[in-house]
């Protein structure tokens, strides 16, 4: 098991690694840099600015520097803990992302964990009942949240909640409760605002779990053990949850590795039509507006995020799945 | 219905009184949230606070203290929003029509005859907000540093064709020197271009230059920062850029002083009353009337904002949520969220104008698109009724890229000129243009036998309309034999391909419809966002000497008549040589229009005072600051 791990680290770092140089590569592959942006924001409003200036800036910034340089820069720095500064808001990358960080994970943690809560129950029951009137309302019901596009689903919340309560959605905190410090209150002030968005990042997860859950489980039930183990008297409950459910996890345990990217990129226009201070819009800002290294340390970090999820997996699969464990030699 | 009509049909808009010779009681009041402060020694009593002289302004009504102010702004970098609200603090402004330069910081001035040599006198008493005086050093630190190269700010204190250089005579008295005459500097430092002269602190942003501190390099390596100009940048931001308003220590001459900072992370930015404020109303009680300020700031789009402004939680707002879709939502939504609409006449004329690249590497597309034939009968081939109907429903006329009806510049025939929808006329000038022969698909073919297509750069993030134009455009122009390409591009690709001169066309809003003189980028060569002649004006700016190209005839004439504006300080004159500028453009018919910008709205909420019912929105007139929103309180 050790040695199995102490693999997967190694594997882990390489990956980052070549991740690191991809992902500095297509954040500069778009014409021109940070300060084209800026220039062409400014000279939006009519700025006209002045080609020594931006020369001096573009010294100031070290913009002008090949590929390999800038490269090198930024990368001895990341592996000290310096991820560089952001070019717009003239900060160290670090101080800006990290609460950034904290509430995607926090918000998708959260999303994850209701949409195991919810798709589990759903999936087993809908294989176990195959082709009754429960099954049938919870396939509509996932295909519906499958097909609905999750901002689309954010704007009618949004709607209707204005609409039918007067309130606006949107938002983390009160403004009350923004600059405070953690607390029972701001607790529960956070959750009386998350459960939205929390609802809406869970629902198309949720459908997509229902069905794999109850496609693999419909498979293992056909399979001779099962029918051993009922025919051996076993109760019904624990035929169905102590074997085909647990083979039946095997796929779902082994994504979750790609389930925190997939929430963060899936997420970022959520973000952006609900308001939510997560690493999403920051992304987006950060790339269109070029500004380089702190689009390459939120992209780094989510990689960071991905690669551990796959090693907690790996890891989780082999408790579960013996045959994983010493298959690995 | 001209400016000063239509102001008076909204009846609503109070004059604005200058200075009163019959000066107010000084000192007659200060909003309570300050009482304790005076109290406790925190500040000095009100009347020490105010300017022996203090700018007073006569409001509709006399007001009362107290409230926030919500409004929201867009993403991070919406620094534009706190230009146009709290930042508007020159030496100079317009008054509410946009018509004349009043004082500000600056109680009075006088220019030379060859208006190369400005004197402007200050008030007595100004204070910064953390209650230095504010001098004429401060002025002349502020023109030190924006000529510093080190330190990246440009505006009209450094521009290279004609730079300030500025003469201290005492404390309160300073003279501006210009090599050349430069005529119309009171009215571009009346404009947000104002800001950046009174944006400096010489006392706190000194010691952030090695000039004033030997220190500076180690103090800003101790910040984190790599060089000292970019810790001068961090703390002491030029204008109105973004990062100017994190800094919450930096002193400032606004009505409110930052609470919470804008930083990248900030879901709200807010400010609170500045207590050494220098305005006050007719009855000489301090200004502003409205305690603090709340921008929400969003994550980039607007829908939290637009249901926010239905649920009346936004106190006054025309920025990002007014929009033509929005319209009959926030109509309908009057009642319910407690506030109405006010009238808002933009200053651009057009939805979008068509440019053609007059200096396009390959001759033939050059020739052709300097053919004056060549345009009128494109411009001929758009049915802009149906364009007005189907993507503005039905607001606004079939419009060329022209003064507006508001401006004393609005000439119909210049406006209205080839714009009716005529395809037979349309194909009788493109032949004029020599382009008689067609291929099988029904494209003309140029002079080299090379069919007409035409890519047209576009940024449909900015302006989502601008793509349903060009795509009825597209129909509409195929109809008579032109093709044209839609190139829906990012911003700084659509910045980039300018320099390199990489192509075709390219479109955008029409700025200029009210602020004919400052921004004639579409009358002539001017700058570089006459993207029609893009080299034409690098000719005229010496920006870029490289690229530069000379200019047509005509244009030489109208940057000849553009010099002698600068140069002349008498606005008749101005006026009279600008008419000259626009009958040129008018002849020669450089950019193709498509229709009138419509009218605007702002949401007033109903308890809100003095208010502006109608206002123009601007950049130059960064509205709705110059409606004095320092007078607005809330019932």
């Amino acid at each position: 098991m050790v040695g199995f791990i102490v693999r997967r680290f190694i594997a882990m770092l390489l990956t980052l690694l070549a991740v690191s140089i991809v992902a500095f590569a297509i954040i500069q592959l778009p014409p021109g840099d940070f300060l084209t942006s800026y220039i062409a924001q400014l000279a939006s409003t009519g700025d006209q600015v002045d080609p020594r200036v931006i020369e001096n800036l573009r010294a100031q910034y070290g913009l002008g520097e090949p590929f390999y340089v800038q490269y090198w820069k930024w990368i001895t720095g990341v592996v000290q803990g310096n991820f560089g500064h952001s070019f717009e808001w003239k900060r160290p990358v670090w101080e800006l992302i990290w609460g950034r960080i904290g509430n995607s994970i926090l918000l998708e943690g959260l999303a994850v964990i209701v949409m195991w809560f919810v798709a589990l129950p759903i999936g087993i029951y809908a294989a176990v009942r195959k082709y009754s009137l429960g099954d049938y309302l919870s396939t509509i019901l996932g295909f519906i949240g499958l097909a609905v596009p999750n901002f689309l689903f954010a704007l009618i919340l949004m709607y209707l909640a204005y609409t039918w309560f007067g309130t606006t959605l949107g938002g983390l905190f009160s403004p009350e409760f923004e600059m405070a410090r953690w607390s029972l209150p701001r607790v529960w002030d956070f959750l009386s605002h998350a459960w939205a968005p929390v609802l809406v990042l869970a629902t198309a997860g949720t459908a997509e779990l229902i069905r794999i859950l109850r496609a693999n489980l419909l498979d293992e039930m056909k399979k001779p053990y099962v029918v051993t183990a009922r025919a051996k008297g076993l109760p019904e409950w624990k035929v169905i949850l102590k074997y085909p459910v647990r083979l039946a996890l095997n796929p779902l345990i082994s994504t979750i590795g790609w389930l925190l990217p997939a929430l963060v990129s899936g997420s970022v226009i959520v973000s952006v039509v609900m308001n939510l201070p997560t690493a999403g819009p920051m992304l987006l800002r950060s790339l269109t507006t070029q500004d380089m290294y702190l689009a390459g340390a939120i992209i780094l970090l989510l990689s960071v995020l991905t690669v551990i999820g796959t090693l907690i997996s790996d890891i989780l699969l082999a408790l579960i799945d013996p045959r994983i464990r010493y298959g690995a030699r | 219905m001209n400016k000063t009509q239509c102001f008076k049909a909204a009846g609503a808009v109070a004059i604005v009184a200058m200075l009163t010779a019959a000066g107010p009681a000084l000192g007659a009041g200060q909003s309570p949230m300050l009482d304790a402060l005076v109290q406790s020694g925190e500040i000095p009593p009100l009347e020490e606070r105010l300017p022996a002289n203090p700018l007073v302004l006569d409001a509709e009504s006399i007001g009362q203290y107290g409230g926030t102010w919500r409004m929201g702004m867009n993403g991070g970098g919406d620094n534009g929003l706190i230009a146009k609200t709290v930042a508007y603090e020159g030496l100079v402004r317009f008054d509410r029509e946009w018509q004349t330069v009043i004082p500000n910081l600056a109680e009075s001035w006088e220019a030379n005859a060859e208006a190369t040599e400005y004197t402007f006198k200050l008030r007595e008493g100004v204070k910064w907000s953390d209650g230095a005086p504010f001098t004429s050093a401060d002025i002349a630190f502020t023109v030190e540093m924006y000529q510093d190269p080190e330190y990246a700010a440009s505006s009209w204190i450094d521009n290279i064709n004609n730079p300030a250089t500025v003469e201290v005579i005492d404390d309160l008295t300073f003279k501006f020197k210009f090599n050349r005459p430069n005529g119309m500097l009171m009215d571009e430092m009346a404009s947000v271009n104002g800001i950046h002269i009174t944006s400096l602190q010489k006392a706190y942003c000194s010691q952030f230059h090695p000039s004033y501190n030997e220190n500076a390099a180690a103090d800003a390596e101790a910040a984190g920062f790599s060089s000292w100009a970019l810790h001068l940048q961090d703390r002491c931001a030029w204008g109105w850029e973004t990062i100017r308003f994190a800094n919450p220590d930096l002193p400032t001459l606004y009505a409110w002083v930052l609470d919470q900072p804008l930083t990248a992370n900030a879901s709200r930015v807010t400010w609170k009353r500045n207590p050494y404020y220098w305005k006050v109303d007719s009855e000489g009680n301090q200004l502003p009337y409205i305690d603090r300020l709340d921008m929400r700031v969003s994550q980039g789009g607007v829908e939290e904002l637009t249901l926010a402004a239905l649920n009346g939680e936004i106190d006054f707002q025309e920025r990002h949520i007014a929009t033509n879709v929005n319209k009959p939502l926030f109509f309908d939504g009057q009642e319910q969220g407690g506030y109405h609409l006010g009238a808002v006449i933009p200053s651009a004329s057009n939805t979008l104008v068509f440019q053609l690249n007059f200096s396009h590497d390959d001759p033939v597309k050059r020739e052709l698109f300097q053919n004056r034939d060549f345009r009128i009968g494109i411009s001929h081939a758009i049915d802009r009724e149906e364009i007005v109907d189907l993507v503005f429903t039905g607001q606004g006329e079939p419009y060329q890229v022209a003064p507006r009806p508001q401006s004393p510049f609005y000439d119909e025939e210049l406006a209205k000129q080839y714009t009716e929808f005529n395809p037979e006329l349309a194909i009788e000038h493109l032949e004029a243009a020599g382009l008689t022969e067609m291929n099988g698909d029904g494209v003309r073919l140029m002079s080299d036998g090379q069919p007409v297509r035409i890519t047209v750069d576009v940024i449909s993030a900015l302006r989502p309309e601008w793509i349903d134009i060009l795509e009825i455009m597209q129909l509409q122009l195929a109809a008579v034999g032109v093709e044209i390409e839609l190139n829906n591009i990012d911003r700084t690709l659509f910045y980039e391909k300018r320099p390199s001169n990489d192509y075709d066309a390219q479109v955008w809003a029409g700025d200029g419809g009210l602020e004919v003189v400052q921004e004639p980028r579409y009358y002539f060569p001017f700058s570089d966002e006459s993207v029609w002649a893009y080299r034409w004006a690098q000719w005229f700016n010496g920006t870029r000497p490289e690229i530069a190209e000379e200019p047509a005839d005509w244009a030489q004439e109208q940057m000849e008549l553009y010099r002698q504006i600068r140069s002349s300080s008498d606005p008749d004159e101005r006026a009279d040589l600008m008419r000259q500028i626009l009958a040129i453009t008018k002849e020669q018919f450089p950019v193709i229009g498509v229709s009138l910008m419509p009218d605007s709205y702002s949401i007033i909420r109903n308890n809100l005072r003095n208010a502006p019912e109608t206002m123009f929105n601007a950049w130059l007139f960064p509205t709705p600051a110059p409606m004095d929103p320092v007078t607005w309180y809330f019932e």
